[in-house]
């Protein structure tokens, strides 16, 4: 075969018969002195859907770039659909499906011509399925991309990334810049894909969005795995804020001892507390004021659940000394 | 039926491709034409330039058919043209679009680094062979057109000479690029070095007992054998293609090893 010729990996020669989609042992990657990621291990297992979560410059973009072999690993190594990243990286990538964090399209193509070549790169995809996700994600291919706002940017990325089926789907942030209708639809072609069997590993700094889509999650603070978690031991764990604006003042010594509540302040009838765990408590003690109003943020990832890991029981010398 | 990703790199390097053919053309075109009208024009201008000044700029006489196409076409705005092209065409290959993030979706293709590599040098260097050779074409039908009084093969020799420089910079520009992933570091290194190696040409021909450095330079395996005078020098012509497929080769092997969009 001559150099300059397409790899025609042959499918059969991808391990589908493992139940590991996705390892990695001890994964690291230096930039000269900068730390990328160290030390991470991790398994995904086939059909699961994997949230990575970690703030920014956590190393999620790092791990995923050593995943597809755009970056070489310090030390360690990763096994993707039982293949070796760099040597099979031509049959690898016919399995693999991936949406950058930061989206950059080759040329000026209209999504259309664009979409083609990568239907063509990968071997032949049937163009129905291109159309149907178009119209799933309501996208115009007629489009130049060029032109496109991130939103519609964002489809294009996603219409290539699921467009030929792939057993592993690596998306990086990839509701980032979608309104919400769109993340809604984002979240179905997950479960769909889910459903068919595909492995879907995700990152993101949003916990509400992995919380809703993910099985588990894995959450990566200063380059290094500080948890993995089955979502729904997630939302326990979740300190959200709550103010309640009372008909008239209250007592803070009537909330503050209420499990699972901390920061009570109280002026005059507003009340202010963080709560970590279940509403309850707090619902059953409010409601024997008269309650105007109650605010509740959703769980902000990076303030509440992710200094539960960092100044808890996750946080090694290491991961101080990087922040 | 081509690679998906050498038709890709074509289009979306067409209107470039577009511009530097017209220029390329228009410029070997208009100079050849004027031939005849130029014949009086060029007594003056030679008379009028210091003999250094002449050999410096790589011009005998511009009397002769032979010396009028080395003067326009052969010595300095040719080569600086087609090089032009070729650099900027091949810094598109893989640093620019390694700097701009274009890239990763291209990589994440099933297809090996160095299969990425070998199609967008091939798609870029084919393109650029046919640029490179327009004023080949272009003399082959003008020269016996207007009644250059030159043997056409020699004229072809000088010709492919061009090609060939521009394989060996292009190779050049190649491994430049696919080393570092930087489009600056390609047109400073690439242009730097074609503006050294012409100096080393021009000016190692003048002083004596220097003449030896010109063998460092491709200008001079181009045309310091006179093809215009001498005709075909195979030996010549091979050293430039192969120090082109050197360096593109050891830029796939470089590209292959190192970490992408750092």
């Amino acid at each position: 075969m001559l150099p300059w010729m397409p790899d025609r990996g042959d499918r059969d020669d991808v391990d589908m018969t493992s139940d590991i989609a996705l390892l990695a042992e001890d994964l690291t990657k230096f930039y000269g002195q900068r730390r990328g990621v160290e030390g991470l291990d991790l398994e995904v297992r086939a059909g699961e859907v994997m949230g990575f979560l970690g703030p920014n410059g956590a190393g999620k973009t790092t791990t995923i770039r050593l995943l597809l072999d755009f970056l070489r690993p310090t030390r360690g190594n990763a096994t993707v659909l039982g293949l070796d990243p760099r040597r099979d990286k031509a049959a690898l990538h016919r399995q693999i499906g991936y949406l950058p964090g930061e989206l950059m399209f080759p040329g000026r193509d209209k999504a259309e011509s664009l979409l083609r070549f990568f239907a063509e790169a990968r071997g032949g995809v049937a163009w129905s399925q291109v159309t149907d996700l178009a119209e799933r994600l309501d996208l115009d291919l007629s489009r130049s991309v060029r032109t496109m706002s991130k939103g519609n940017k964002q489809k294009v990325g996603l219409v290539q990334a699921f467009m030929h089926q792939p057993a592993l789907l690596i998306l990086d942030e990839p509701t980032s810049g979608l309104d919400p209708l769109m993340q809604q639809e984002f979240l179905a072609m997950v479960r769909d894909a889910s459903v068919a069997g595909q492995t879907i590993f995700m990152s993101s700094h949003v916990l509400a969005e992995v919380q809703q889509a993910a099985d588990r999650v894995a959450i990566v603070r200063d380059g290094q795995l500080v948890a993995v978690e089955r979502v729904e031991s997630l939302g326990k764990r979740a300190v959200r804020a709550v103010e309640i604006h009372f008909d008239d003042p209250v007592e803070p010594s009537e909330f503050s001892v209420l499990p699972g509540v901390s920061d009570v302040v109280v002026s005059g009838p507003v009340l202010k507390c963080t709560i970590d765990g279940r509403m309850d408590p707090l619902i059953k003690a409010a409601a024997r004021h008269e309650v105007v109003d109650m605010l509740s943020a959703e769980p902000d990832l990076e303030e509440t659940f992710l200094s539960f890991y960092y100044h808890g029981e996750g946080a090694g010398d290491a991961s101080r000394a990087g922040a | 039926m081509l690679p998906a990703l050498v038709r890709k790199t074509w289009r979306d390097d067409r209107s470039s491709l577009i511009g530097w053919a017209v220029g390329v053309a228009a410029f070997t075109g208009i100079y050849t034409s004027f031939y005849s009208q130029f014949q009086g024009a060029a007594e003056l201008k030679q008379d009028a330039l210091p003999q250094g000044m002449l050999d410096f700029l790589g011009i005998a006489d511009m009397l002769s058919p032979a010396g009028y196409l080395q003067a326009t076409i052969f010595s300095l705005i040719g080569p600086l043209l087609v090089l032009m092209c070729a650099i900027t065409l091949i810094a598109r290959t893989i640093a620019r679009p390694e700097e701009d993030g274009g890239m990763e979706l291209m990589l994440a293709n099933p297809l090996s680094r160095a299969a990425f590599a070998w199609q967008r040098v091939a798609a870029a260097g084919s393109a650029l062979t046919a640029i490179a050779a327009i004023p080949w074409i272009l003399l082959m039908i003008v020269v016996p057109w207007i009644g250059m009084d030159i043997s056409l093969s020699r004229v072809a020799a000088a010709s492919a000479g061009l090609v060939a420089l521009v394989w060996c910079f292009a190779g050049i520009a190649f491994l430049v690029g696919a080393a570092t992933g930087k489009r600056g570091a390609v047109l400073t290194i690439t242009g730097g070095l074609a503006v050294a190696t012409y100096m080393v040409n021009a000016i190692g021909g003048m002083l004596d007992g220097w003449h030896w450095v010109r063998w460092l330079s491709p200008f001079h395996y181009f045309i310091g054998t006179d093809p215009l005078h001498t005709g075909w020098h195979p030996v010549e012509l091979l050293t430039l293609v192969l120090l082109g497929a050197a360096t593109t080769t050891a830029g796939v092997i470089l590209f292959d090893r190192r970490d992408i969009g750092v």
